[in-house]
This record gives structure tokens, sequence and C-alpha cells, in this order.
């Protein structure tokens, strides 16, 4: 039997994100349209493209995702966050007539997680993206359950290529209970193996002798 | 052998007069159906030490008896299969809650603190001793390696906040001991109605743990 | 949960076997067992028969179920049928499985009944599948699976319950006031 050692804390998927989540760490790093609405003074380093010292007003730049949660404000415009193509109605109306001929990785690869990020800024648009996001999932789920349910021992990149990073944990979840399953039934479990754990300390007392 | 519980069953079980009539065997399930709901349950349950006490004494009473067992004992073979059999379930089981106490340990101990007078606590003593220093070493870890070199306003870390709350609303399969009537099923969607199911005993579901968390509790309910 | 240990609870099921031996009735912690006479079927659970088979004290006696002419009906009715039919056994493929490596010579047209119940298990995953399907498309709040068995629930509980746990989060999403707060602060 497998028991790792760690647990990791998992991504919060909807618009709530986990602090101890590296998943929810990197997502936090995709970079969102972003237009300022005030004056930056000083800060016009960041910005290559103009020499002046401060970042004007009407500036269009990327911002990561965690700083722009960070500057905005509904009272106070610091800065309007655009919608990344992805979640624009003319995307949205594809994903309602076929989810599945999408690319999810390629154009995402957070397309659920960032999707409902996306839902804490003020947009009238926030009730269609939410309930594209959802339907998407629903379309989309039949294939992932195939795929992670048939591809025992198969080459399953281009399987996964094509999922969303939510997805393609799903599909890990479903793999390993067709994997288990098989190993049993092929007798595989009835082998002792000595745990990573054990393995590791092993490897470690080694490496403490010898430093 | 087999009526070695009555002796000290009593004093553990003076809260639930039921209990004090328990078999061994009735015991075993118990363990097992603890171990089942723990392993299936997204929450920590009601700590059973008075049934992780009892299997204990009954396994240390069995493996007494069998060191004055002469070798060759046929029979000897066959209690020690069981020990051990016994034994996994109580390790895994007792695992299982040590899992979840570091999954979810800000959020036990703050139950812990909030308890009621006479509301019955959800850790052993040493389960207890486990969560608080599971915390405390957290702490000090993140600090070591990170907060520390943080600007003195970010120094501190919220637990209760940064590690996520076991969900409620998890959905687990279950299967009926004791038949349960009208039973609200809330609607999922807007378009759907609220309902409400009757589990026949002996049969099996999948909704909400939310919904069957008492039952869970009360033991009418099994997840599987 | 791992299969193996779906596997130790299937070892719990008593099933009938002809000691060659003799031994008193046994106290158990989990129950009595025995007497033991040779000759004469003894019900015990499977975990100590195999044992005993492989110690070569004992001849394992089939479950009833596990007839191939039984096997065919319940293949041919699982076929037909949308709806999960009553499984042989609540753990007929760990049995299957358990009987078959350890017990074959005791079993008569072991390789016929293996392939039987090979079929009768994928057909009911095939419907296991599509009832996922159906359950996350209607997103139903309830579903009653009385003929399932664990074995087959648990090939697919991590997926199904994370896929809803998944599903239930973007729900959430529709309605953004019920989260708590708006970022929150650590």
């Amino acid at each position: 039997m497998d028991t790792p050692s760690y647990f990791p804390v998992p991504p919060g998927v909807g618009m709530e994100d986990n602090f101890l989540s590296l998943d929810d760490i990197l997502l936090s790093q995709e970079r969102l349209p972003v237009r300022t609405e005030c004056v930056f003074p000083r800060l016009g380093f960041l910005e290559k493209s103009s020499d002046s010292q401060d970042i004007q007003e009407g500036t269009k730049m990327e911002l990561p995702l965690w700083l722009c949660k960070g500057l905005y404000e509904k009272k106070r415009k610091v800065l309007s966050v655009e919608l990344p193509k992805i979640y624009k109605e003319g995307w949205r109306t594809v994903f309602t007539a076929d989810p599945n001929v999408v690319d999810l990785h390629k154009m995402g690869p957070y397309y659920y997680g960032l999707g409902s990020q996306m839902l804490h800024f003020d947009s009238p648009e926030n009730p269609d993206i939410a309930k594209t996001l959802l339907q998407t999932f629903i379309g989309r789920f039949r294939r992932t359950m195939d795929s992670s349910q048939n591809a025992y021992n198969e080459d399953t990149s281009v399987l996964v290529g094509r999922l969303d990073f939510l997805e393609k944990v799903l599909f890990k979840s479903g793999q390993s209970g067709l994997n288990g399953f098989q190993g049993w039934e092929k007798g595989q479990a009835a082998q002792l193996t000595a745990s990573s754990l054990v393995l590791n300390y092993r490897k470690r007392k080694i490496v403490d002798i010898q430093s | 052998m087999s009526d070695a519980l009555s002796e000290d069953g009593s004093d553990i079980n003076q809260d639930d007069s039921q209990e004090d009539v328990m078999t061994p065997a009735e015991l075993i399930d118990k363990l097992e159906q603890a171990w089942l709901n723990e392993k299936f349950s997204p929450e920590l349950l009601e700590n059973r030490s008075e049934v992780v006490e009892c299997v204990m004494e009954q396994l240390t009473h069995m493996e007494a008896n069998l060191q004055r067992v002469k070798k060759g004992d046929a029979k000897a073979g066959f209690h020690r299969m069981e020990i051990d059999r016994i034994r996994y379930v109580l390790s895994s089981y007792l695992r299982s809650r040590l899992q979840k106490i570091e999954k979810y340990f800000p959020h036990v101990l703050e139950r812990e603190k909030s308890l009621v007078e006479g509301q019955p606590s959800l850790l052993s003593p040493e389960e207890f001793a486990f969560a608080k220093e599971y915390y405390a070493n957290t702490e000090t870890y993140l600090k070591a390696v990170a907060l520390k070199r943080m600007p003195p306003n970010l120094q501190a870390v919220d637990m209760l906040k940064a590690v996520p709350e076991p969900s409620l609303d998890s959905f687990v399969f279950l299967r009926v001991k004791e038949r349960q009537e009208n039973i609200l099923i809330e609607p999922e969607t807007d378009e759907q109605r609220d309902f409400v199911v009757d589990l026949e005993e002996g049969s099996q579901h999948l909704m909400r743990y939310r919904i069957v968390a008492p039952l869970v509790s009360s033991g009418a309910v099994q997840l599987i | 949960m791992d299969p193996s240990e779906v596997e130790f609870l299937a070892e719990k099921e008593f099933v009938k076997i002809i000691p060659n031996f003799s031994l008193d009735k046994i106290y158990l912690i989990g129950g009595d067992l025995g007497p033991f006479n040779p000759g004469l079927s003894v019900d015990v659970p499977v975990w100590l028969a195999l044992n005993l088979k492989q110690r070569q004290k004992c001849r394992i006696l089939p479950p009833e179920w596990m007839d191939v002419e039984k096997l065919e009906e319940i293949r041919e009715l699982e076929r037909k049928e949308d709806t999960f039919t009553p499984a042989p056994s609540p753990y007929y493929m760990e049995l299957t499985k358990l009987l078959l490596n350890h017990a074959s010579d005791n079993i008569p047209k072991a390789d016929e009944i293996r392939t039987l119940v090979k079929d009768i298990w994928d057909t009911r995953v095939a419907k296991l599948r599509l009832s996922a399907d159906s359950f996350i498309r209607q997103q139903e709040a309830h579903a009653q699976l009385d003929n399932l068995t664990l074995m087959e629930i648990n090939t697919i509980r991590e997926f199904l319950l994370d896929s809803l746990n998944c599903m239930y989060k973007l729900r959430s999403n529709l309605q953004p006031g019920a989260t708590k707060g708006q970022f929150a602060d650590y």
C-alpha cells in the first residue's frame, strides 16, 4: 500500500484560494491585462515602453493576478482588469457549442481556476462566465473520465495534453483508482515493498554520515 | 477467554448501558465500523477511545494466553492470524485519524477550544497532545524558513484561514443500518426543488455528507 | 481505499471447507469456529480457509454462486438490464480472485468462471461510468446504489467524489455572495 509521507494542500478551485496550495500560488502568477485608472507615481521604471517617471493613468499593461487582487478596489478605482479572451463572449459561445473541442491546456492551463478568480473583479459578464465554467466542466466530464479509466498502461500524453490543470488532477485520481485495481487483480499488492519514507530515510542517513 | 471484556467493560461504558453487554465479536464490528467511517468521512469524527481500549485489552489478554501455549499448537496459529488482522484495523483506524489531524489541525484545535461543558471531545488525550505539537511545529517551521525574513507586519499567519477546512459538502457512499424516514435532500441547482427520501435498511446511497453526518455519528448509517 | 483493504474485508466472508484434520472448537475474539473433523464440512472465514488450503489441511467448497451455469445467467441478465442487477455476492470479484488463485484445483471449470466473472465486472463497471456521467450531467443530489459492491464503488470513488467537489465549487461561483468576504487576508 502506498501511503504518501506528505499530503499537499489542494487548490481552492472556486473563488477562494488556498494559502498553502502550491497550485494556487502558481495560479496567482498568471498575468492579466489591466488598464491603470490613476497615476502610479515613481513606478515608471516598471513599464519599459515609456521613459516617464510615473505610470500614467490609462496605461495598458499586464500584471499578475495576485497584484491585481491586491490593488483592485470597488470604491476607488486604481485599475480596471480586462477579461482574458478565453472568458469573453466569443469564446463562451464556442464552449457552449462543444466544450470538448477546446484545447484547455493551451488556452489555460488554469481555465477553471483563473476563471473563478476573475469573478473577484466586478463585471456585468460575471454570471455568464460562472455559468460557462460550470457547463464546460460538466460537458467535458465524460471525456476526462473515459480517458482516465481506459488508459491503463497506455501513453496518456495525447489525452492529457488537452486537459486543463484541474482536469489533469482529476485524470490522475481516476488513473490511480484504475491502476490500483489492475495492480490488485494481477496480484501486485501481495508483494511487499519498503515504504518510500524508509528508503529516503536510509539515503538521508548515509548523506548525514558522509557530511 | 471469550468473556474477558466484562471485567473492565463496565467502568468504561458508564454512560451507555447498552454497550455493557457487548460481546468481543460485536466489539470488533464496532472497531471496523469506526475504521470505515473514519476513512470515508470528510471531517474528523468523535474518537472511539472506549472501543480502542477494549480491543487493546482483548489483544493483550489473548497474547498473554498465547505465551502459555505449547509450541506447535494448531490453535495458536489461528489466534495469531486473527490478532494480526485486528491489529491492522486498529492501527489503520488510528493512522487515518492522525492524517486528518495533520490535514485540519487548526480547525480541530479550534473546535476543542469551543467545546461547551459536557460536550464530548473529538480527540483522545494522546491525539490532543499530537495536534498541539503539530501546530507548534508547523508554526516554528514556517517562522524559521520564511516568516522571520518578512517585514514585521507580515510575520503572522492565521492558520485557521491558511489551512482549508474539511468540506462537509463532499459526497459520500453509505449503507443504511437503521431505517430513516423523510431525509431532506436540498436541490443542487435553482431549477431543482428539494425532496425527501426514505433510507431503507440495507440500501446504499450517494449523497452529501452534511445531510447524513448526524446519522454517521449515531451509527444509523455506515460509510462505505 | 486500497483494493487490498477491500479484499481484506472480503476475507471475513464465510466459506465451507472439508478439513483433513481434527481439532476442537476454537474461541476466536470474533466468534467460535469448529470443531474440525476430517471429511466433515465446516464454515470458516476465507482468510482461515486460504491459510489451511495453502498448508494442504483442507479442501475448499466453492460458494454456491461460483458455478458456470449460474454465472452465465447472471451475465445475460446484467447485459440485458440497464440498471445494476444484484451481484452474485457482495464480494464476488474479490472472492473469485482469492479462491481461483489459491484453490483453483477445488473449483470446477475455474477458467470459465474467471472469464464469466470478468465479463460481469466489465458490464457493471461500464454501467457505473454511464451513471456517474448522468449524475454529474443532471447535477443530481442523491442516488440509490443498492446493488453496487464495495470494489466497484472503490474503483470510481476518488475520481467521482473529487469531480463532484470541483463541480460544487464551480457552482458556488454562481452565487458569489455566498463565499466569505471578498479577498481572504492571511
